[in-house]
């Protein structure tokens, strides 16, 4: 008889048991779950050491014949033309007198990945002047303010159209304050154009670092304050895309190295 | 005496059953613990479900809260929040000591007095109103007297209360108060009265208060993205008090009960779960389209509506699925979950998240598969006519009848007896007449839709009447062999011919070709030609180049070998004029003078592959091959696509598909490869559509059939994801069982914008426009179109056209965009794009949809009545002037003028076309905002900006507008609306002289 009693606790035992998980709440220690890191850890801004600092400088060439650059036509708009009294060229290719270029845009391309660097306070300027942009080629960090001026006595319109940022088109009349704007994203190069002058233009390039420069009168360009390590330096010319070219270069701490490029009229 | 058995030979003595017992007891005790774990767990796998369920979202939950616990500290350490919540705080400050005041006053004297004087006034109050039925009821005066009597008594008695209130310095005392009963009734309503009065002065205290901490939670709602610490927190909540059980949705209407969220636990939740956020586990995660539960409310829909599957099977994943053999409607798969969709929507070719069905359906439509399949709703026209002209028939019947009938009424008339009779007998014949005119009215009406329908008959191939003027004889049979060689994307399939066959068809096709001669096109420049053909529009439905170096659209042939093809006497007048050519072509006019069509042709002459060679294919002469073609053209259903002399009343071939998807899978013939299929677990309908559409001779494999039974249907070389996209419009095309308001019925809008789509995507107009947001025209896509400058040269965008436009306008450009009878080279608006907007061949009822479709999206009323505009006073006219021509407004340097040499570099329209074409609403949306509109568009924002409620030029006003009140903008649209011809001449004389001379870029 006992072991009959012995036999029936079991089930019933076991059945009690499976029920009891059956049903009824889940238990859910809350508290107990892993330690998960909400945090992100801050972003850590790459520092170069002034001591250490390299350049990289150099000219750009070209080789061939370049169109001329065409007188711009602002007969149309007396509030424009009445500002020169001479006669106004385009931008687009403007050879100096010792076959350089003036306004390529070179760039660090590749060599700074994983690098943060800090974004200037100080915004860079557009100015628009004798209905002409002021510079052609801007070069500008990820979100650093650009600052738009109209210093014109005519209406101009704003208008980048990029392929990565955010595309706007904003008027500005004579004597408003200026505008202020950045660029989140990287990219070489924005377009910016006016509606109503169509004969301007200008360019900025957005980079997440400040390793940039644009030729000058001699053709030449200058990147200071590189970190000593091997990059890929790009350039970018509004008309001679096609022949754009990338070189290799590295430098040391301290080091100034001189690399020159050569563009070609795309055939 | 019963023989005793030896000891050693009793059963019950010596043989022992304990083990046996033993054993059977085991297996008992094993077979209930198997048969009680079955029962909670086996069966229940949901169970398991929810509790992982619970410990992964809990777990999620708890590393959310802190980044949301930031997030709204974030937003609370705003300065917008702080200002309000200040403002907050103040407000409470500020009426703090007033709410304290009524406060007291309430709780501490009126409150307490009342409490006090209720029972007694009312215990009085009901003695009186006892006696008062008793004077009522009773019949003798003296009694009545006697118990007025007693009312006065009770009235005078005077009763004493202790009671509060507030003395001179504001202090509450008690103090002892004698009232009779009138008084006590005046006092219980004076309190009353004031209560009510201190509750409205508090509500209207507070107001203020409460109005901005509304708007300080909003704002806190409005900036944070998910959840609030505290929401989180509640759901913590939730989960540690979760109870595990089923959890279903029950819609008694249709007998549905769906218990999918047993175990997909995340669909609803308020937090975006991911598979990530899950651990990977993918049950879990939320609807990746909340928007769709939105407006199909699951409580309502349930979940099997849309997904398929068995929504009450609970005991394993594989029969919830309904991926049972027994299960007639097996989830839909993630490529096709769309399919779902079309059963409500089946009327719908363009539907909202549902990009694969619409693709599905598009393809359906425009490639082809209705030549030979036909499907409700697509395609209508043809049955549509025969419908018209039947009802046209029966109404010439009755017509005919009624002219008899009066007939014999004015005859009955004429012999009646008497005159009443006379008079009955010929009311009965006007009333007839005007019965006929009444029919005549309808007559003509469908006289009209039978014309538009057979202008709106389309197909989906070119005519092949045409052939003989049109191409060389010896491409037709190397085009026939392999179409796919010399078009890869071209949506002539590729049909099962032996060579035979081919030639037989060839000649056919030749043979009934019309005979005639074209007259000789002198040749034109293809350089300019090519230009010509890149910018005026050609490529907002055709392309050139194969694969990636394809330019253009893919909905049209694509020309890149079209050379080694086409007679060129036959191009130039074909695209100078294709209505005229074949009517049953889509093929609009661009209105290109003779000498553009000429340089159009002569580049298209030059797209030729260097090497390609074609054999002679002098057979095409021979009449008996082409007898025996007639039969195979019959057979393989050509005349489904193409017009064909002889063929024009020919039927579809192949089976109607309108419920493809629920027809019993044993109907869908597998042929040998039927135990494959089932093998494999292909045996259903996906299997079955996937592999026809890939392969549509696929189940004849291994057959032996003649030529006439062979499968039929060609091969159109799909893609992968288009066969994906007509197997989900398959799937989804069945007989549904939902009761009839389940179905989509749209409104009048609606109807109007479901109307409109079918011939959106006929006649392609997203080629060249942007029809809704956030899709792209073909043309944009262009590499062409990168160019920031050429980029204005695209079509305009469509998005918010109704809200744009007048609708008669819009009906008048429709019919002719030049917007000029005589003048026809060039755009009615837009003259200084280099595309045109096409002639299409519009019937009046499609010119009608396409409008009202417009009009639909923007959500316009119908019918439009133009709003009425201020007439603008003098001073008004004069500001206006004086804005519009100001330096700092430079709207007439872009906007078109109609000085020739203004307009050369105008790249906006003329003003002057404002009060025909626009709405003036929209007009001053445009002017305020134009990138809300139309993004990237060249005019630009921020020429007004605001000034309390009212826009304000945005650049120095000219100093007559000092003391001008009104909104800017306003005045320049009301301006723009009455300009006149003669108006914009003298604004133009007012402009700086050089506006006639002419820039260049």
């Amino acid at each position: 008889m006992m072991r009959l009693k012995n036999y029936l606790c079991l089930p019933v035992g076991l059945l009690a048991a499976l029920f009891a998980g059956a049903c009824g709440s889940v238990d859910i220690d809350d508290e107990d779950l892993d330690e998960v890191d909400g945090t992100d850890a801050p972003a850590v801004v790459t520092r170069v050491d002034p001591a250490t600092a390299a350049t990289v400088n150099g000219k750009v060439y070209f080789e061939g014949d370049l169109p001329r650059a065409r007188r711009l036509a602002m007969d149309a708009e007396p509030a424009c033309a009445g500002l020169h009294t001479k006669p106004v060229y385009s931008e687009v290719v403007v050879p100096n007198d010792n076959n350089t270029l003036r306004h390529v845009f070179v760039y660090v391309k590749e060599g700074l990945e994983g690098m943060m660097f800090e974004t200037p306070t100080e915004p860079a300027i557009l100015d628009q002047k004798g209905c002409i942009y002021l510079p052609h080629m801007l070069g500008v960090q990820i979100n650093q303010p650009v600052r738009i001026l109209n210093s014109d006595p005519t209406t101009h319109n704003v208008h980048p159209t990029p392929r990565n940022n955010r595309e706007w088109n904003e008027s500005m009349a004579p004597n408003v304050p200026p505008k202020m704007k950045q660029f989140p994203r990287e990219e070489v190069m924005i377009p910016v154009k006016c509606n109503v002058h169509p004969w301007m233009k200008s360019y900025i390039g957005v980079l997440p670092h400040p390793f940039f420069s644009v030729t000058g009168a001699d053709g030449s360009f200058e990147i200071t304050g590189l970190p000593p390590g091997e990059y890929t330096i790009g350039i970018w010319h509004e008309f001679l895309k096609e022949g754009v070219t990338t070189q290799k270069v590295t430098v040391a701490a301290s080091e100034s190295k001189s690399v020159d490029f050569t563009l070609k009229q795309a055939s | 005496m019963p023989k005793k058995p030896p000891v050693g030979d009793d059963p019950v003595l010596n043989r022992s059953l304990g083990r046996i017992l033993l054993i059977a007891s085991l297996l008992m005790i094993a077979s209930l613990l198997w048969a009680l774990y079955d029962e909670t767990y086996g069966l229940r796998p949901w169970k398991d479900y929810q509790k992982r369920f619970v410990s992964l979202y809990s777990r999620h939950l708890r590393r959310i809260q802190p980044a949301q616990s930031r997030a709204e500290q974030a937003v609370r350490q705003s300065a917008e929040y702080r200002k309000l919540s200040e403002a907050v705080t103040k407000a409470e400050d500020s009426i703090a000591p007033r709410i304290s005041d009524l406060d007291r006053e309430t709780n501490q004297v009126v409150s307490r007095r009342l409490s006090v004087i209720t029972e007694p006034f009312a215990i009085t109050r009901s003695e009186i109103a006892a006696l008062i039925y008793q004077i009522e009821t009773s019949t003798s005066q003296s009694v009545k007297d006697a118990l007025q009597r007693q009312i006065d008594a009770i009235k005078a008695r005077e009763v004493t209360l202790r009671l509060a209130s507030a003395n001179g310095s504001g202090e509450v005392v008690e103090q002892e108060e004698r009232f009779d009963f009138d008084q006590l009734e005046a006092e219980f309503n004076r309190l009353q009265a004031r209560r009510a009065e201190l509750g409205a002065q508090r509500a209207e205290l507070v107001k203020p208060y409460n109005e901005l901490r509304g708007e300080r939670d909003t704002l806190l709602g409005d900036r944070l993205t998910g959840l609030t610490a505290s929401q989180v927190r509640g759901l913590r909540a939730r989960m540690r008090n979760f109870e595990l059980g089923i959890r279903q949705i029950h819609v008694a209407e249709v007998d549905l009960v769906d218990r999918c969220e047993s175990c997909h636990l995340g669909i609803r939740e308020p937090v975006v779960l991911t598979r990530a956020d899950m651990r990977g586990e993918e049950v879990f995660v939320s609807h990746p389209n909340p928007a769709l539960l939105d407006l199909h409310d699951p409580e309502r829909f349930g979940c099997s509506t849309c997904h398929n599957g068995n929504g009450r099977a609970t005991t394993s994943v594989r029969k919830g699925h309904g991926r049972h053999k027994y299960w007639l409607w097996p989830l839909f798969y993630r490529e096709n979950f769309e399919a779902g969709c079309h059963q409500c929507h089946a009327q719908d070719l363009v539907l909202d998240h549902a990009e694969v069905l619409n693709r599905g359906k598009e393809i359906y439509y425009v490639e082809g598969c209705v030549g030979c399949h036909r499907f409700d709703g697509f395609d209508t026209e043809s049955e549509a006519l025969t419908e018209v002209q039947s009802s046209i028939h029966t109404l010439v019947e009755d017509r005919k009848e009624m002219g008899k009938e009066i007939e014999q009424s004015v005859l009955a008339g004429d012999n009646a007896q008497d005159n009443a009779e006379v008079q009955r007998y010929y009311a009965r014949a006007d009333e007839l007449k005007q019965q006929i005119s009444n029919l005549d009215h309808e007559m003509e009406r469908l006289e009209v839709r039978s014309a538009d329908l057979q202008i709106e008959q389309k197909r989906i191939g070119p005519s092949l009447k045409e052939v003989r003027f049109k191409m060389r004889k010896e491409w037709i049979p190397v085009w026939l062999e392999n179409p796919h060689a010399y078009r890869p994307s071209t949506k002539m399939p590729a049909f099962r011919l032996d060579e035979g066959q081919r030639r037989a068809i060839a000649a056919f096709v030749w043979q009934t070709g019309d005979e005639g001669e074209l007259p000789g096109q002198p040749r034109g420049n293809a350089v300019r030609g090519k230009e010509l053909f890149e910018t005026r529009g050609c490529m907002g439905c055709h392309a050139v180049g194969e694969g990636d170096a394809a330019q253009g659209s893919s909905f049209a042939a694509n020309l890149s070998r079209v050379g080694e093809k086409v007679h060129y006497d036959y191009l130039v007048p074909w695209i100078h004029n294709p209505q005229e050519r074949q009517p049953l072509s889509v093929m609009p006019s661009l209105r290109l003078s003779l000498a553009e069509t000429r340089d159009i042709a002569s580049y298209l002459m030059t797209l030729k592959q260097a090497d390609a060679s074609y054999p002679e294919a002098d057979y095409l002469d021979d009449p008996a091959l082409g007898s025996e073609g007639s039969m195979w053209v019959k057979h393989f259903g050509c005349a489904g696509c193409h017009e064909i002399a002889g063929f024009e009343e020919e039927g579809r071939i192949g089976t109607e598909l309108t419920r493809e998807g629920s027809k019993p899978i044993e109907r869908l013939d597998f042929a040998l490869l039927t135990h494959e299929a089932k093998h494999d677990g292909w045996y259903n309908h996906k299997g079955f559509f996937e592999r026809k559409l890939k392969d549509p001779a696929i189940f004849d494999q291994g057959k032996i059939k003649t030529p006439l039974e062979k499968l039929r249907m060609p091969n159109f070389k799909l893609a992968d994801e288009d066969i994906t996209a007509l197997t989900t419009f398959l799937l989804g095309s069945v007989d549904s069982t939902l009761p009839e308001h389940f179905f989509y019925v749209p409104g009048d809008r609606g109807q109007d914008i479901r109307e409109g789509w079918w011939l959106v995507k006929r006649y392609n107009c997203m080629g060249c426009h942007q029809v809704r947001p956030g899709q792209q025209s073909d043309m944009s896509g262009m590499a062409r179109y990168q160019d920031p400058d050429l980029k204005e040269q695209l079509p305009p965008t469509l998005v918010g056209e109704g809200a744009r436009v007048d609708p008669d306008w819009l009906a008048r450009f429709l019919r002719n965009p030049a917007m000029d009878a005589e003048r026809t080279e060039r755009n009615g608006v837009r003259g200084y794009l280099h595309a045109r907007m096409p002639t299409f061949r519009f019937s009046d009822s499609q010119i009608q949809k396409i409008v009202r479709f417009f009009e639909a999206l923007a959500a316009q009323d119908r019918p439009y009545i133009p709003t009425r505009l201020e007439p603008l006073s003098n001073r008004e006219l004069e500001l206006a002037r004086q804005l519009f021509t100001s330096k700092a407004a430079p709207c007439l340097r872009c906007h078109a003028t109609g000085n020739p040499a203004h307009d050369r570099n105008a790249t906006a329209p003329n003003f002057l076309l404002a009060k025909e074409r626009l709405k003036p609403g929209w007009t001053e949306r445009w002017m305020v905002a134009p990138e809300m509109i139309a993004p990237g568009t060249a005019m630009p924002s921020g020429l007004f900006q605001r000034e309390g409620e009212r826009w304000v030029f945005a650049g120095s006003l000219p100093p007559a507008f000092r003391d001008y009140a009104k909104d800017h903008a306003e005045l320049l649209v009301r301006y723009m609306f009455q300009l006149t011809a003669q108006e914009q001449r003298r604004l133009m004389s007012r402009m700086p002289a050089a506006a006639t001379s002419v820039a260049s870029r």
